[in-house]
């Protein structure tokens, strides 16, 4: 058999299986990267990204270690750590360095000598004021990319404005928290529904886009130095990067002087596209050209009553009024069918329905303890428990890609403070163990 | 204190388009449609890259379709497609024919980086998926991005999927809303976009991986997959528990106090005080010091606390009632705490900050005029990423890539349109040049007649 000849899902998933991922070289090995984050988990998760390919993080934080470490659902600890830092410590190498100290500062111009990249997320000015800015640095090591995530950014008007740059106050600012939520019944109030409101969203996604955007930057970075040598100083405003995510609201605003409000789990941006509820919980329904939406009409046997032969341009029913009119009737019938039914009904319609393939979108909406558990997830490698020498067996999610030549892996899931210092100030800066000690003693590490 | 701002930064705004872009000379390939797709290589044509943005003729994209509410920009442009697609090249390509896919595979032998979001299979049958691309080029980054991968049940049942259904399959939706309520869909597509930036790492980690080693690959993600990736604590707390993890509306309950909070005028601002000394700020703010030094709020850990949590939190709800949101902006600046009211987009698009900054920025676009756009949000000192131009009519640049790119001559050019291996727009809305367009405007080169 040729290789064209193997099914192509047989033949890929032979070369892109998470778990023949060890055996792969790592795209990122030849990398140092500082991370200086403090209070921020957008830096965490920004090096995270980067240690998943192998480049090799020094996670570097004060002596009494990061804050972030303490920021955890309802104050649990896990064998001494959050939970969230039990997940985005993957693969770095834990050091303390107390950059109150100028000799720390000393040290940590050292490692920026021998780094490719540094990513901080101090409010502007600190790190120039404790003498490690970007100007200095930039002298000791052309070739740094040193990169700054903050609340508002190095400059413009705003950017000394006191303040940590915090998950939910990034969603507020962002102009994604204000039109998502559900609308306010008619003729009802906000203390009759305090569940009315502008919503925001995830466990930290405005952290966790703002270290994606930045890792693509540094990477963008990184192939440019490759070409020409050049370092550069990068710098991300939280919000700005989250409002960025956002497609429509701008443009619709400019062109029609509208401000986007919440519309539920409808969506301004057309139909079919909502979340519809079931006898047992609820679906979402996706059909964005019109020969899916008469393929749900007829998936539910409402061809001939709803008229779906007549229809003609799926715009007509993307206005506000049209979306709520035929949202009551949808929901009418998805109430009389399961999650399970339903999305049978839809793979089934694929094969034998009148519009046959075309088959709309139907989807069961998961608590995460079924998303955990849903056996497709967990054959593609997303929850396999990483052997963590200091955790034990640990779930955080992984394989968010996957890569024939370099794939991504978690090699262990966190360290506790401090936990590299030995190998790493020996590795870099030649510290032995009395060297450490005494700095150890004099507060600096 | 010492300022960055002044050296590092200083006129960054106003020189940017004096320097380089960091992906000068890549050459994206683009087979894709609605969000998940498209953005990707948003993302990079922003950073420089060349990409070319292959539609089927004559209606192409999907996303020309849909509208906020039926509402076109400038009576038929397509408001959703403008943003995700800023200085790409737009090719109106049949790859249902074989001339078409002839002329995909002459580009894709020039190209660095291919990207796709069709079902599994779907590109190899055209003859242009990765097994075929890597023959002529090994060393092509090849990305395909779906719902549900590429291999595994769901892919093999062939379910389709969006960003509606990654928000739903993955749990995300679930968490996202308040206790007692329907899950709630997030008003943005974030799977979709966050997906599709997030597979840029992998692309960009990839080109890192070929720079070293000469050597191209192929990706894959699923939209779900990518979602999941960002929710932390979710996992490991449910492993170590042995419970579901819950929504909790506003509240953040990994930071205490961090909620959102209605004021005196019915508007909104959300709050963070997490660590001693911005707790105590904010004790202060409302006039209640002692609460700083009350054992059940004495330290975050214990804050955290479910009790403890609803109690503070309720606190501050009542205080800030009496309080407007700019008050408690104020407040929060003398006192040093985190605060800011909730922006709408109106909000967003008029800050002075944002402006000054370059994040908003003026936009003259030769086809469909001025609007305001957002740059892409990293800055770069020597390689500051752009927004140039924005969204065009399908196969509005056939000519430039015909030509420029892959040195056809008119004759050949006239032959593939014969053949329907390459077309144009529709003269309907959302496909179309704007209804004042004097035939030139934005064109590069035009089509032989």
């Amino acid at each position: 058999m040729t290789e064209m000849e193997q099914p192509w899902e047989e033949w890929i998933r032979e070369r892109d299986d998470p778990r023949i991922a060890r055996t792969r070289p790592e795209a990122l090995d030849d990398i140092t990267v500082l991370d200086l984050s403090y209070k921020s988990f957008a830096g965490c998760y920004c090096s995270s990204l980067l240690a998943e390919f192998g480049a090799e993080v020094l996670r570097i934080e004060p002596p009494e270690g990061d804050f972030i470490r303490k920021c955890t659902p309802y104050g649990i600890l896990y064998k001494g750590e959050g939970l969230n830092y039990l997940s985005e410590g993957r693969n770095k190498f834990h050091i303390t360095l107390n950059l109150k100290k100028p000799e720390a500062r000393e040290i940590l111009k050292g490692l920026a000598a021998q780094a490719d990249v540094l990513i901080e997320t101090y409010p502007p000015g600190v790190m120039d004021e404790w003498g490690v800015g970007y100007e200095v640095l930039k002298e000791i090591n052309p070739r740094l990319i040193f990169a700054s995530i903050t609340a508002y950014g190095q400059f413009g008007p705003m950017s000394h404005r006191w303040g940590a740059d915090y998950d939910n106050v990034i969603q507020a600012r962002s102009g994604n928290q204000y039109d998502n939520g559900e609308m306010l019944p008619e003729g009802k109030t906000y203390d009759e529904c305090p569940w009315a409101v502008p919503t925001k969203a995830g466990p930290w996604i405005g952290w966790a886009q703002a270290g994606t955007f930045m890792a693509v930057g540094i990477l963008a970075a990184l192939h440019w130095r490759e070409l020409t040598g050049e370092g550069q100083a990068l710098d991300l405003a939280s919000a700005e990067s989250y409002a960025s995510l956002e497609d429509w609201a701008a443009i619709w605003y400019q062109g029609a002087g509208i401000v986007s409000e919440r519309f539920g789990s409808l969506n301004i941006g057309g139909w079919l596209y909502c979340f519809a509820p079931t006898r047992d919980g609820a679906v979402f329904l996706g059909g964005l050209r019109l020969e899916m939406w008469q393929a749900f009409a007829d998936m539910l046997g409402k061809w001939d009553e709803w008229g779906a032969a007549n229809w003609t341009d799926l715009a007509d029913f993307s206005a506000k009024e049209e979306q709520l009119k035929w949202a009551e009737r949808v929901f009418a019938e998805t109430r009389k069918y399961t999650n399970e039914e339903l999305v049978r009904m839809s793979v089934e319609y694929a094969k034998k329905g009148r519009l046959a393939p075309i088959t709309p979108v139907v989807a069961p909406v998961c608590s995460p303890w079924e998303a955990m558990h849903d056996p497709n997830w967990i054959d593609r490698g997303i929850f396999t428990p990483v052997e963590d020498p200091v955790y034990g067996e640990i779930i955080v999610a992984q394989a968010q890609y996957k890569l024939t030549e370099t794939p991504p892996r978690v090699k262990w899931v966190c360290r506790p403070v401090g936990y590299d210092n030995e190998y790493i100030y020996l590795k870099y800066m030649g510290f032995g163990p009395r060297k450490l000690k005494k700095l150890k003693e004099a507060g600096i590490i | 204190m010492i300022t960055v701002g002044e050296s590092t930064w200083q006129n960054y705004k106003e020189t940017k388009h004096s320097k380089p872009l960091p992906l000068k000379g890549i050459r994206v390939l683009e087979v894709c449609t609605l969000l998940l797709g498209p953005s990707g290589p948003g993302f990079l044509s922003r950073l420089g890259a060349e990409v070319i943005k292959c539609e089927m003729p004559p209606l192409g994209d999907t996303l020309r379709s849909l509208v906020p509410f039926g509402y076109w920009f400038r009576e038929d442009q397509p408001t959703s497609l403008i943003r995700p697609n800023p200085n790409k090249y737009w090719l109106g390509l049949d790859l249902h024919k074989p001339e078409g896919q002839k002329l995909f595979l002459e580009l894709a032998a020039q190209a660095d980086i291919i990207e796709e979001n069709l079902r599994p299979g779907v590109m190899e049958r055209w003859n242009i998926g990765y097994r075929q691309i890597r023959e002529i080029n090994p060393r092509i980054i090849y990305i395909s991005k779906t719902g549900f991968g590429q291999w595994g049940q769901y892919a093999r049942e062939n379910r389709p999927s969006n960003d509606g259904a990654a928000q739903a399959m993955s749990g995300y939706a679930w968490m996202s809303r308040f206790p007692g309520q329907p899950p709630l869909k997030n008003r943005l597509y974030i799977c979709d976009s966050y997906g599709a930036l997030l597979g840029e790492v992998a692309v960009l980690a990839a080109l890192h991986y070929r720079d070293r080693t000469g050597k191209g690959q192929y990706i894959e993600l699923s939209q779900s997959e990518t979602i999941m990736r960002t929710m932390s604590w979710v996992w490991p707390y449910q492993q170590i528990t042995g419970k579901t993890a819950m929504p909790a509306g506003n509240r953040d309950v990994s930071i205490c106090p961090a909620d959102t909070f209605r004021c005196a005028d019915d508007t909104f601002v959300a709050i963070a005080a997490p660590d001693t000394e911005e707790f105590r700020g904010l004790c202060t703010a409302m006039g209640r010091p002692e609460l700083a030094d009350d054992p059940r709020f004495k330290d975050h850990l214990t804050r955290l606390q479910e009790e403890n949590a609803t109690e503070i939190l309720g606190i501050i709800a009542e205080w800030a009632r009496t309080r407007t949101a700019e008050e408690i902006e104020g407040l929060a600046d003398k006192y040093g705490f985190v605060a800011s009211r909730v922006y709408t987009i109106k909000d967003v698009l008029e800050n002075e900050h944002s402006r000054e900054r370059g994040f908003v920025k003026e936009l003259d676009d030769p086809l469909i005029g001025e609007f305001l756009d957002y740059e892409f949000p990293v800055m770069m000192t020597r390689t500051p990423p752009r927004v140039l131009w924005t969204v065009r009519p399908v196969g509005f640049d056939n000519e430039y890539v015909l030509t420029h790119i892959l040195g056809k001559t008119e004759s050949e050019i006239r032959q593939l349109y014969e053949r329907g291996a390459v077309g144009k727009w529709a003269e309907i809305r959302g496909r179309r040049p704007p209804p004042d367009w004097d035939g030139k405007a934005g064109l590069i080169m035009v089509r032989p007649e």
